[in-house]
Protein backbone atom coordinates (compact mmCIF):
# COMPACT_ATOMS: atom_id res chain seq x y z
CA UNK A 1 0.00 0.00 0.00
CA UNK A 2 1.25 3.69 -1.02
CA UNK A 3 0.99 5.47 2.42
CA UNK A 4 -1.16 8.31 0.14
CA UNK A 5 -3.89 5.68 -0.59
CA UNK A 6 -5.75 5.42 2.42
CA UNK A 7 -9.17 5.64 2.54
CA UNK A 8 -9.69 5.24 6.34
CA UNK A 9 -7.18 5.33 8.50
CA UNK A 10 -8.32 4.45 12.09
CA UNK A 11 -5.81 5.25 15.76
CA UNK A 12 -5.94 2.58 18.41
CA UNK A 13 -6.41 -1.02 17.58
CA UNK A 14 -8.98 -1.88 20.77
CA UNK A 15 -12.06 -3.22 21.19
CA UNK A 16 -13.62 0.02 19.07
CA UNK A 17 -10.54 0.74 16.71
CA UNK A 18 -10.76 -3.14 15.34
CA UNK A 19 -14.42 -2.69 14.93
CA UNK A 20 -13.86 0.26 13.19
CA UNK A 21 -12.03 -0.81 10.98
CA UNK A 22 -13.45 -3.83 9.93
CA UNK A 23 -17.11 -2.06 9.79
CA UNK A 24 -15.39 0.41 7.64
CA UNK A 25 -13.91 -2.19 5.06
CA UNK A 26 -17.25 -4.29 4.87
CA UNK A 27 -19.00 -0.38 4.21
CA UNK A 28 -16.84 -0.81 0.75
CA UNK A 29 -13.41 1.49 1.95
CA UNK A 30 -10.87 -0.05 0.06
CA UNK A 31 -7.35 0.83 1.87
CA UNK A 32 -8.16 0.66 5.59
CA UNK A 33 -5.31 1.34 7.64
CA UNK A 34 -4.89 0.81 11.94
CA UNK A 35 -2.28 2.61 13.55
CA UNK A 36 -0.92 0.97 16.71
CA UNK A 37 1.76 2.30 19.26
CA UNK A 38 1.91 -1.17 20.88
CA UNK A 39 3.27 -4.06 19.07
CA UNK A 40 0.29 -6.30 18.71
CA UNK A 41 -3.49 -5.76 18.09
CA UNK A 42 -6.22 -5.60 21.14
CA UNK A 43 -5.23 -2.49 22.97
CA UNK A 44 -5.98 -3.45 26.38
CA UNK A 45 -7.81 -6.39 25.82
CA UNK A 46 -4.62 -8.42 26.12
CA UNK A 47 -4.05 -7.73 30.09
CA UNK A 48 -8.09 -8.55 30.67
CA UNK A 49 -7.41 -12.22 31.23
CA UNK A 50 -10.68 -12.48 32.97
CA UNK A 51 -14.18 -13.31 31.44
CA UNK A 52 -17.52 -11.09 30.42
CA UNK A 53 -16.63 -9.90 27.64
CA UNK A 54 -18.74 -10.27 24.29
CA UNK A 55 -21.93 -12.15 26.17
CA UNK A 56 -23.98 -9.24 24.08
CA UNK A 57 -22.20 -9.11 21.04
CA UNK A 58 -21.52 -12.94 20.29
CA UNK A 59 -23.84 -14.04 22.61
CA UNK A 60 -20.53 -15.97 24.52
CA UNK A 61 -18.47 -15.77 27.90
CA UNK A 62 -15.59 -14.76 26.21
CA UNK A 63 -11.77 -13.33 27.99
CA UNK A 64 -10.07 -9.99 26.87
CA UNK A 65 -7.97 -12.67 24.24
CA UNK A 66 -10.62 -14.44 23.37
CA UNK A 67 -12.61 -11.42 22.23
CA UNK A 68 -9.61 -9.95 20.60
CA UNK A 69 -8.51 -12.60 18.77
CA UNK A 70 -12.08 -12.90 17.48
CA UNK A 71 -11.53 -9.20 15.83
CA UNK A 72 -7.68 -9.89 14.93
CA UNK A 73 -8.81 -13.08 12.44
CA UNK A 74 -11.13 -10.55 10.92
CA UNK A 75 -9.16 -7.49 10.31
CA UNK A 76 -6.33 -10.23 8.77
CA UNK A 77 -9.37 -11.97 6.72
CA UNK A 78 -10.41 -8.79 5.14
CA UNK A 79 -6.53 -7.85 4.20
CA UNK A 80 -7.02 -4.59 6.64
CA UNK A 81 -3.55 -2.83 6.59
CA UNK A 82 -1.99 -2.56 9.75
CA UNK A 83 1.25 -0.81 11.28
CA UNK A 84 1.91 -1.74 14.31
CA UNK A 85 4.58 0.09 16.84
CA UNK A 86 3.24 3.18 15.25
CA UNK A 87 2.51 6.69 17.11
CA UNK A 88 0.47 9.09 15.68
CA UNK A 89 1.63 12.23 16.71
CA UNK A 90 -0.58 14.54 14.91
CA UNK A 91 -3.76 15.10 13.27
CA UNK A 92 -4.63 18.55 11.72
CA UNK A 93 -7.45 19.90 10.77
CA UNK A 94 -7.55 18.90 6.97
CA UNK A 95 -7.19 15.27 7.88
CA UNK A 96 -3.20 15.17 7.59
CA UNK A 97 -2.28 13.07 10.13
CA UNK A 98 1.88 12.36 11.24
CA UNK A 99 2.61 8.92 12.51
CA UNK A 100 6.32 8.09 13.59
CA UNK A 101 7.49 4.41 13.83
CA UNK A 102 11.42 3.23 13.78
CA UNK A 103 11.42 1.41 10.52
CA UNK A 104 9.90 4.10 8.53
CA UNK A 105 10.47 6.91 10.39
CA UNK A 106 7.70 9.83 10.11
CA UNK A 107 4.65 9.28 7.98
CA UNK A 108 3.02 11.49 6.13
CA UNK A 109 -1.17 10.31 5.68
CA UNK A 110 -3.60 12.01 3.89
CA UNK A 111 -6.77 9.83 4.52
CA UNK A 112 -9.92 10.96 3.32
CA UNK A 113 -11.66 10.28 6.92
CA UNK A 114 -9.76 9.09 10.01
CA UNK A 115 -11.41 7.64 13.00
CA UNK A 116 -9.92 8.62 16.52
CA UNK A 117 -10.47 4.67 18.61
CA UNK A 118 -7.59 5.85 21.21
CA UNK A 119 -9.40 4.69 24.33
CA UNK A 120 -8.91 6.29 27.77
CA UNK A 121 -6.94 6.36 30.57
CA UNK A 122 -7.62 6.00 34.04
CA UNK A 123 -6.98 8.96 36.40
CA UNK A 124 -4.54 9.03 39.35
CA UNK A 125 -3.64 9.80 42.67
CA UNK A 126 -2.53 13.38 41.43
CA UNK A 127 -6.24 13.82 40.14
CA UNK A 128 -7.45 13.02 43.75
CA UNK A 129 -5.39 15.37 46.13
CA UNK A 130 -4.91 12.46 48.34
CA UNK A 131 -2.59 13.81 51.46
CA UNK A 132 0.20 11.94 52.54
CA UNK A 133 3.79 11.13 51.77
CA UNK A 134 5.05 10.09 48.66
CA UNK A 135 5.73 6.29 48.62
CA UNK A 136 6.28 3.45 46.59
CA UNK A 137 3.41 1.18 46.05
CA UNK A 138 0.40 3.24 44.79
CA UNK A 139 -0.26 1.90 41.34
CA UNK A 140 -3.63 2.90 39.35
CA UNK A 141 -5.48 -0.80 38.88
CA UNK A 142 -4.98 -1.22 35.39
CA UNK A 143 -1.50 -0.84 35.48
CA UNK A 144 -1.36 -3.53 38.74
CA UNK A 145 -3.51 -5.64 36.02
CA UNK A 146 -1.04 -5.23 33.45
CA UNK A 147 2.11 -6.81 36.29
CA UNK A 148 0.26 -9.16 37.31
CA UNK A 149 -1.37 -10.48 33.90
CA UNK A 150 1.67 -9.49 31.62
CA UNK A 151 4.39 -9.07 33.00
CA UNK A 152 4.69 -11.60 36.11
CA UNK A 153 4.73 -9.27 39.26
CA UNK A 154 2.80 -9.24 41.77
CA UNK A 155 2.24 -5.36 43.24
CA UNK A 156 2.67 -5.69 47.23
CA UNK A 157 1.42 -8.32 49.65
CA UNK A 158 -1.74 -6.41 51.36
CA UNK A 159 -3.15 -4.20 49.53
CA UNK A 160 -6.20 -1.67 49.96
CA UNK A 161 -8.31 -0.17 47.03
CA UNK A 162 -9.90 3.27 46.31
CA UNK A 163 -12.95 3.30 44.21
CA UNK A 164 -14.96 0.53 43.07
CA UNK A 165 -14.59 0.86 39.41
CA UNK A 166 -14.74 -2.56 37.52
CA UNK A 167 -11.02 -2.49 37.11
CA UNK A 168 -10.30 -2.57 40.84
CA UNK A 169 -12.73 -5.27 41.88
CA UNK A 170 -11.88 -7.32 39.17
CA UNK A 171 -8.01 -6.90 40.32
CA UNK A 172 -9.03 -7.65 43.90
CA UNK A 173 -10.29 -11.09 42.82
CA UNK A 174 -7.07 -11.92 40.57
CA UNK A 175 -4.88 -10.85 43.66
CA UNK A 176 -7.12 -12.76 46.02
CA UNK A 177 -6.58 -15.61 43.58
CA UNK A 178 -2.64 -15.06 44.02
CA UNK A 179 -2.46 -15.10 47.55
CA UNK A 180 -2.77 -11.64 47.82
CA UNK A 181 -4.40 -10.51 51.01
CA UNK A 182 -7.08 -7.40 49.83
CA UNK A 183 -8.07 -5.86 53.07
CA UNK A 184 -10.73 -3.71 51.49
CA UNK A 185 -12.19 -1.42 48.46
CA UNK A 186 -13.14 1.48 49.85
CA UNK A 187 -15.94 3.96 47.83
CA UNK A 188 -17.00 6.96 48.10
CA UNK A 189 -20.32 6.96 46.72
CA UNK A 190 -23.03 4.66 48.58
CA UNK A 191 -23.22 2.36 45.83
CA UNK A 192 -20.38 0.20 43.67
CA UNK A 193 -19.03 2.08 40.84
CA UNK A 194 -18.77 -0.56 38.36
CA UNK A 195 -21.21 -3.49 37.69
CA UNK A 196 -23.28 -5.26 40.23
CA UNK A 197 -22.51 -8.71 38.79
CA UNK A 198 -18.54 -7.26 39.74
CA UNK A 199 -19.31 -6.81 42.90
CA UNK A 200 -21.27 -10.29 43.42
CA UNK A 201 -18.14 -11.98 41.58
CA UNK A 202 -15.37 -10.37 42.87
CA UNK A 203 -16.25 -9.11 45.69
CA UNK A 204 -18.53 -11.19 48.06
CA UNK A 205 -16.78 -14.58 46.34
CA UNK A 206 -13.94 -13.81 48.16
CA UNK A 207 -15.38 -12.06 51.15
CA UNK A 208 -13.58 -8.70 50.05
CA UNK A 209 -15.04 -5.74 52.67
CA UNK A 210 -16.84 -3.14 50.93
CA UNK A 211 -16.56 0.05 52.61
CA UNK A 212 -19.30 2.57 50.78
CA UNK A 213 -19.23 6.13 51.76
CA UNK A 214 -15.89 5.62 52.69
CA UNK A 215 -12.54 7.43 51.47
CA UNK A 216 -8.66 7.45 51.94
CA UNK A 217 -7.79 10.47 53.53
CA UNK A 218 -4.16 10.03 54.05
CA UNK A 219 -1.42 7.77 53.50
CA UNK A 220 1.88 6.85 55.50
CA UNK A 221 4.82 5.40 54.93
CA UNK A 222 8.44 6.95 53.64
CA UNK A 223 9.90 4.19 51.10
CA UNK A 224 6.70 1.64 50.79
CA UNK A 225 3.27 2.41 51.47
CA UNK A 226 2.66 1.41 55.10
CA UNK A 227 -0.69 2.04 55.84
CA UNK A 228 -3.70 4.39 54.70
CA UNK A 229 -6.32 6.02 57.14
CA UNK A 230 -9.90 6.05 55.57
CA UNK A 231 -12.89 8.12 56.92
CA UNK A 232 -16.48 7.80 56.54
CA UNK A 233 -17.88 11.10 54.66
CA UNK A 234 -21.27 12.93 54.92
CA UNK A 235 -23.47 13.35 51.87
CA UNK A 236 -21.18 16.14 50.48
CA UNK A 237 -18.63 13.10 50.16
CA UNK A 238 -16.53 15.32 53.12
CA UNK A 239 -14.81 13.19 55.57
CA UNK A 240 -16.85 12.99 58.91
CA UNK A 241 -14.51 13.95 61.91
CA UNK A 242 -13.73 10.92 64.13
CA UNK A 243 -14.13 8.32 61.70
CA UNK A 244 -10.90 7.77 61.24
CA UNK A 245 -9.49 4.53 61.14
CA UNK A 246 -5.90 3.30 59.72
CA UNK A 247 -5.50 0.23 57.57
CA UNK A 248 -2.41 -1.30 57.27
CA UNK A 249 -1.11 -2.57 53.77
CA UNK A 250 1.95 -2.30 51.37
CA UNK A 251 0.10 -1.19 48.59
CA UNK A 252 -2.68 0.98 47.34
CA UNK A 253 -4.48 0.54 44.16
CA UNK A 254 -6.78 3.33 42.30
CA UNK A 255 -10.10 2.21 40.26
CA UNK A 256 -11.54 5.75 40.24
CA UNK A 257 -12.15 6.62 37.04
CA UNK A 258 -11.29 6.74 33.37
CA UNK A 259 -10.65 9.93 30.82
CA UNK A 260 -10.74 9.66 27.38
CA UNK A 261 -7.45 10.10 26.12
CA UNK A 262 -7.80 13.56 24.24
CA UNK A 263 -4.27 14.88 23.07
CA UNK A 264 -4.86 14.38 19.23
CA UNK A 265 -8.28 15.17 19.34
CA UNK A 266 -7.04 18.88 20.94
CA UNK A 267 -4.51 18.73 18.24
CA UNK A 268 -7.06 18.45 14.99
CA UNK A 269 -9.52 21.07 16.67
CA UNK A 270 -12.16 18.60 17.32
CA UNK A 271 -14.52 20.17 20.48
CA UNK A 272 -14.66 18.30 23.93
CA UNK A 273 -17.83 17.78 25.65
CA UNK A 274 -17.00 18.55 29.21
CA UNK A 275 -19.21 16.30 30.80
CA UNK A 276 -17.88 13.30 29.35
CA UNK A 277 -14.92 14.00 28.83
CA UNK A 278 -14.34 12.81 24.51
CA UNK A 279 -15.12 15.45 21.82
CA UNK A 280 -18.36 16.26 20.78
CA UNK A 281 -20.35 13.68 17.92
CA UNK A 282 -22.96 13.82 16.02
CA UNK A 283 -25.23 10.20 15.25
CA UNK A 284 -22.79 9.21 12.57
CA UNK A 285 -20.02 9.59 15.32
CA UNK A 286 -18.63 12.38 13.10
CA UNK A 287 -16.95 15.29 14.99
CA UNK A 288 -17.45 19.11 14.25
CA UNK A 289 -13.98 18.55 11.69
CA UNK A 290 -15.52 16.86 8.84
CA UNK A 291 -13.86 13.59 8.07
CA UNK A 292 -12.64 13.12 11.28
CA UNK A 293 -14.62 10.27 13.98
CA UNK A 294 -14.70 8.56 16.62
CA UNK A 295 -15.83 5.91 18.91
CA UNK A 296 -15.29 3.56 21.98
CA UNK A 297 -14.19 5.14 24.95
CA UNK A 298 -12.32 8.03 23.43
CA UNK A 299 -15.27 9.58 22.80
CA UNK A 300 -17.14 8.54 26.64
CA UNK A 301 -16.28 5.70 29.08
CA UNK A 302 -18.64 2.61 28.08
CA UNK A 303 -19.47 0.01 30.79
CA UNK A 304 -19.34 -2.73 28.69
CA UNK A 305 -16.84 -3.61 25.89
CA UNK A 306 -20.08 -4.82 23.63
CA UNK A 307 -21.27 -1.46 23.75
CA UNK A 308 -17.68 -0.16 22.25
CA UNK A 309 -17.18 -2.47 19.70
CA UNK A 310 -20.97 -1.39 18.48
CA UNK A 311 -20.34 2.23 19.09
CA UNK A 312 -17.30 2.41 16.96
CA UNK A 313 -18.96 0.51 13.99
CA UNK A 314 -21.13 3.04 13.79
CA UNK A 315 -18.18 5.70 13.40
CA UNK A 316 -16.65 3.06 11.38
CA UNK A 317 -19.32 2.83 8.74
CA UNK A 318 -19.74 6.40 8.16
CA UNK A 319 -16.26 7.07 7.86
CA UNK A 320 -16.34 4.50 4.81
CA UNK A 321 -19.50 5.77 3.21
CA UNK A 322 -17.85 9.48 3.85
CA UNK A 323 -14.19 8.35 1.74
CA UNK A 324 -16.76 7.20 -0.98
CA UNK A 325 -18.70 10.23 -1.31
CA UNK A 326 -17.21 12.91 0.06
CA UNK A 327 -18.17 15.22 2.88
CA UNK A 328 -22.01 15.34 4.46
CA UNK A 329 -23.44 17.82 3.58
CA UNK A 330 -25.36 19.26 6.94
CA UNK A 331 -28.91 20.33 6.74
CA UNK A 332 -30.01 20.31 10.73
CA UNK A 333 -28.29 20.37 13.87
CA UNK A 334 -30.56 19.56 16.99
CA UNK A 335 -28.21 19.88 19.83
CA UNK A 336 -29.76 16.73 23.07
CA UNK A 337 -29.50 18.83 26.62
CA UNK A 338 -29.06 17.00 29.49
CA UNK A 339 -32.33 17.99 31.56
CA UNK A 340 -33.00 16.44 34.97
CA UNK A 341 -30.91 13.70 36.73
CA UNK A 342 -28.90 13.55 33.11
CA UNK A 343 -25.19 13.55 33.43
CA UNK A 344 -24.94 13.14 29.56
CA UNK A 345 -25.91 12.12 26.62
CA UNK A 346 -24.07 10.62 23.23
CA UNK A 347 -24.11 11.49 20.49
CA UNK A 348 -24.32 15.45 21.73
CA UNK A 349 -26.23 16.59 18.56
CA UNK A 350 -28.08 15.20 15.63
CA UNK A 351 -29.09 15.72 12.16
CA UNK A 352 -32.43 14.18 12.33
CA UNK A 353 -31.57 12.48 9.19
CA UNK A 354 -30.16 9.00 10.24
CA UNK A 355 -30.59 6.44 12.52
CA UNK A 356 -29.26 7.44 16.13
CA UNK A 357 -28.12 4.92 18.97
CA UNK A 358 -28.11 7.22 22.01
CA UNK A 359 -26.02 6.52 25.50
CA UNK A 360 -27.04 8.09 28.36
CA UNK A 361 -25.83 7.99 32.47
CA UNK A 362 -28.16 9.55 34.79
CA UNK A 363 -26.19 11.52 37.67
CA UNK A 364 -27.88 9.83 40.77
CA UNK A 365 -29.42 6.43 41.32
CA UNK A 366 -33.63 7.08 41.11
CA UNK A 367 -36.60 4.56 41.69
CA UNK A 368 -39.46 5.04 39.43
CA UNK A 369 -38.51 7.26 36.61
CA UNK A 370 -39.30 7.56 33.10
CA UNK A 371 -36.81 8.52 30.58
CA UNK A 372 -37.76 11.33 28.30
CA UNK A 373 -36.10 12.56 25.16
CA UNK A 374 -38.20 15.56 23.59
CA UNK A 375 -41.59 14.60 23.79
CA UNK A 376 -41.40 11.46 21.07
CA UNK A 377 -39.64 9.00 23.03
CA UNK A 378 -40.73 7.94 26.57
CA UNK A 379 -39.66 4.56 28.36
CA UNK A 380 -40.39 3.88 32.03
CA UNK A 381 -37.37 2.22 34.54
CA UNK A 382 -37.94 0.35 37.84
CA UNK A 383 -34.26 1.74 38.59
CA UNK A 384 -31.65 3.97 37.08
CA UNK A 385 -28.37 4.13 38.06
CA UNK A 386 -25.16 6.23 37.10
CA UNK A 387 -23.05 2.64 36.61
CA UNK A 388 -25.05 1.25 34.50
CA UNK A 389 -25.59 3.31 31.01
CA UNK A 390 -28.88 3.62 29.30
CA UNK A 391 -29.27 2.59 25.36
CA UNK A 392 -31.62 3.97 23.23
CA UNK A 393 -31.83 3.31 19.20
CA UNK A 394 -33.91 5.20 17.19
CA UNK A 395 -33.98 4.74 13.71
CA UNK A 396 -35.21 7.60 11.32
CA UNK A 397 -38.80 7.64 10.53
CA UNK A 398 -38.99 7.47 14.24
CA UNK A 399 -37.05 11.16 13.85
CA UNK A 400 -39.26 12.33 11.17
CA UNK A 401 -41.84 13.49 13.80
CA UNK A 402 -39.55 16.14 14.55
CA UNK A 403 -40.66 18.26 11.72
CA UNK A 404 -39.60 22.18 12.12
CA UNK A 405 -37.14 24.21 13.19
CA UNK A 406 -36.46 22.56 15.93
CA UNK A 407 -32.63 23.22 17.45
CA UNK A 408 -33.03 21.47 21.06
CA UNK A 409 -34.11 18.21 22.33
CA UNK A 410 -34.29 18.03 26.52
CA UNK A 411 -33.16 14.92 27.77
CA UNK A 412 -34.90 13.69 31.07
CA UNK A 413 -35.40 11.39 33.92
CA UNK A 414 -39.24 12.24 35.65
CA UNK A 415 -40.27 11.13 38.58
CA UNK A 416 -43.17 8.94 39.53
CA UNK A 417 -43.55 7.20 36.02
CA UNK B 1 -41.37 -20.51 53.46
CA UNK B 2 -38.15 -18.57 53.79
CA UNK B 3 -36.97 -15.69 51.09
CA UNK B 4 -33.19 -16.11 49.68
CA UNK B 5 -31.98 -12.78 47.99
CA UNK B 6 -29.54 -13.85 44.90
CA UNK B 7 -28.10 -11.28 42.37
CA UNK B 8 -27.92 -12.84 38.88
CA UNK B 9 -24.78 -12.47 37.20
CA UNK B 10 -25.31 -14.83 34.17
CA UNK B 11 -25.21 -11.30 32.27
CA UNK B 12 -24.33 -7.86 32.69
CA UNK B 13 -28.03 -6.65 33.80
CA UNK B 14 -28.05 -7.91 37.19
CA UNK B 15 -30.98 -9.05 38.02
CA UNK B 16 -31.95 -8.64 41.46
CA UNK B 17 -33.60 -11.84 42.20
CA UNK B 18 -35.75 -13.42 44.55
CA UNK B 19 -36.24 -17.20 45.85
CA UNK B 20 -38.91 -18.59 47.81
CA UNK B 21 -37.81 -21.44 49.33
CA UNK B 22 -39.82 -24.32 51.01
CA UNK B 23 -39.81 -26.03 54.35
CA UNK B 24 -37.25 -28.69 52.87
CA UNK B 25 -34.73 -26.44 51.46
CA UNK B 26 -36.39 -26.97 47.88
CA UNK B 27 -37.02 -23.64 45.69
CA UNK B 28 -41.04 -22.93 45.49
CA UNK B 29 -40.76 -19.59 43.16
CA UNK B 30 -37.96 -17.65 41.49
CA UNK B 31 -39.22 -13.96 41.52
CA UNK B 32 -37.19 -10.91 39.84
CA UNK B 33 -35.72 -12.64 36.79
CA UNK B 34 -35.70 -11.54 33.05
CA UNK B 35 -35.04 -14.48 31.35
CA UNK B 36 -34.77 -18.38 31.12
CA UNK B 37 -31.14 -18.46 31.09
CA UNK B 38 -31.29 -16.21 34.33
CA UNK B 39 -33.80 -18.88 35.95
CA UNK B 40 -31.50 -21.38 35.72
CA UNK B 41 -28.66 -19.07 36.44
CA UNK B 42 -30.24 -18.52 39.89
CA UNK B 43 -31.32 -21.94 40.89
CA UNK B 44 -27.85 -23.34 40.60
CA UNK B 45 -26.49 -20.03 42.43
CA UNK B 46 -29.09 -21.29 45.26
CA UNK B 47 -28.15 -25.04 44.98
CA UNK B 48 -24.48 -25.13 43.78
CA UNK B 49 -23.14 -21.60 42.69
CA UNK B 50 -20.76 -21.96 39.96
CA UNK B 51 -17.52 -20.22 38.71
CA UNK B 52 -15.25 -20.01 35.14
CA UNK B 53 -11.83 -19.37 36.46
CA UNK B 54 -9.73 -17.36 34.47
CA UNK B 55 -5.88 -17.22 35.31
CA UNK B 56 -1.98 -17.23 33.83
CA UNK B 57 0.35 -19.56 33.71
CA UNK B 58 4.11 -19.26 33.38
CA UNK B 59 6.10 -20.00 29.85
CA UNK B 60 9.18 -21.12 28.75
CA UNK B 61 10.78 -20.36 25.61
CA UNK B 62 8.65 -17.48 25.02
CA UNK B 63 9.20 -13.41 24.94
CA UNK B 64 6.04 -13.45 27.07
CA UNK B 65 6.65 -14.39 30.79
CA UNK B 66 2.58 -15.43 31.22
CA UNK B 67 -0.25 -17.09 28.94
CA UNK B 68 -3.72 -16.39 29.78
CA UNK B 69 -6.01 -19.47 30.45
CA UNK B 70 -9.50 -20.30 31.45
CA UNK B 71 -11.31 -23.63 32.90
CA UNK B 72 -13.57 -24.66 29.59
CA UNK B 73 -16.43 -25.11 31.96
CA UNK B 74 -17.20 -23.06 35.25
CA UNK B 75 -15.87 -24.93 38.71
CA UNK B 76 -17.94 -25.18 42.02
CA UNK B 77 -16.85 -21.72 43.75
CA UNK B 78 -15.71 -23.34 46.75
CA UNK B 79 -12.96 -24.98 44.43
CA UNK B 80 -11.27 -21.70 42.44
CA UNK B 81 -8.72 -21.47 45.40
CA UNK B 82 -7.41 -24.38 45.03
CA UNK B 83 -7.84 -24.55 41.54
CA UNK B 84 -5.82 -21.19 41.00
CA UNK B 85 -2.82 -22.93 43.23
CA UNK B 86 -2.91 -25.84 41.03
CA UNK B 87 -2.55 -23.77 38.00
CA UNK B 88 1.08 -22.08 39.95
CA UNK B 89 3.24 -25.19 38.91
CA UNK B 90 2.03 -24.71 35.05
CA UNK B 91 4.69 -24.00 32.36
CA UNK B 92 3.57 -23.86 28.64
CA UNK B 93 6.17 -23.50 25.39
CA UNK B 94 4.87 -22.35 22.09
CA UNK B 95 3.43 -23.03 19.64
CA UNK B 96 -0.15 -22.76 20.78
CA UNK B 97 -3.35 -22.31 19.57
CA UNK B 98 -6.48 -20.71 21.26
CA UNK B 99 -8.92 -23.08 22.71
CA UNK B 100 -5.77 -25.87 23.05
CA UNK B 101 -6.00 -27.80 26.46
CA UNK B 102 -3.02 -26.80 28.56
CA UNK B 103 -4.13 -29.45 31.54
CA UNK B 104 -7.15 -31.83 31.10
CA UNK B 105 -9.27 -32.77 34.16
CA UNK B 106 -8.07 -30.22 36.42
CA UNK B 107 -8.33 -31.57 40.17
CA UNK B 108 -10.37 -34.72 39.44
CA UNK B 109 -13.00 -32.33 38.26
CA UNK B 110 -13.37 -33.38 34.63
CA UNK B 111 -12.92 -29.68 33.69
CA UNK B 112 -9.95 -28.72 31.39
CA UNK B 113 -8.26 -25.89 31.53
CA UNK B 114 -7.45 -24.05 27.96
CA UNK B 115 -5.81 -21.34 26.25
CA UNK B 116 -7.42 -18.22 25.19
CA UNK B 117 -4.88 -16.86 22.98
CA UNK B 118 -2.27 -18.02 20.90
CA UNK B 119 1.34 -18.19 21.97
CA UNK B 120 3.72 -18.03 18.70
CA UNK B 121 7.03 -17.49 20.57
Amino acid sequence: MKFSDVDVAVIGSGPAGMAAAIKAKQEGAEHVLILERQEQLGGLLHQCVHNGFGLLYFGQDLTGPEYACRFVEKVRDLGIEVLLETMVTQISVDRKLTAVNSREGPIHLQPKSIVLAMGCRERSRGQLSIPGTRPAGIFTAGTAQRLVNVEGFIPGKKVVILGSGDIGMIMARRLSLEGVEVKGVVEILPYVGGLIRNEVQCLHDFDIPLLLEHTVTQIHGEQRVEAVTIAKVDKNKRPIDGTEQNIECDTLLLSVGLIPENELSRMAGVDLDPLVGGPVVDERRETNIPGIFAGGNVVHVHDLVDDVSWEAEIAGAWAAKLSQKGDFEKKGKIILRPGRNIRSVVPQTISGQSDVTFYIRVKEMEEKVGLRIGDFYHRAFRVVKPSEMIKVDLLQKELNLLKGNLSELVVECQKGE
Amino acid sequence: MIEEKIICIGCPLGCETTLKIDDHGEVAKIMGTKCKEGRQFVLEEYRSPVRVLTATVLTRNSARPLFPVRTNRPLLKTQLKDAAKALKGVKVKPPIRIGQIILSNLMNTGVDVVATDDLIS
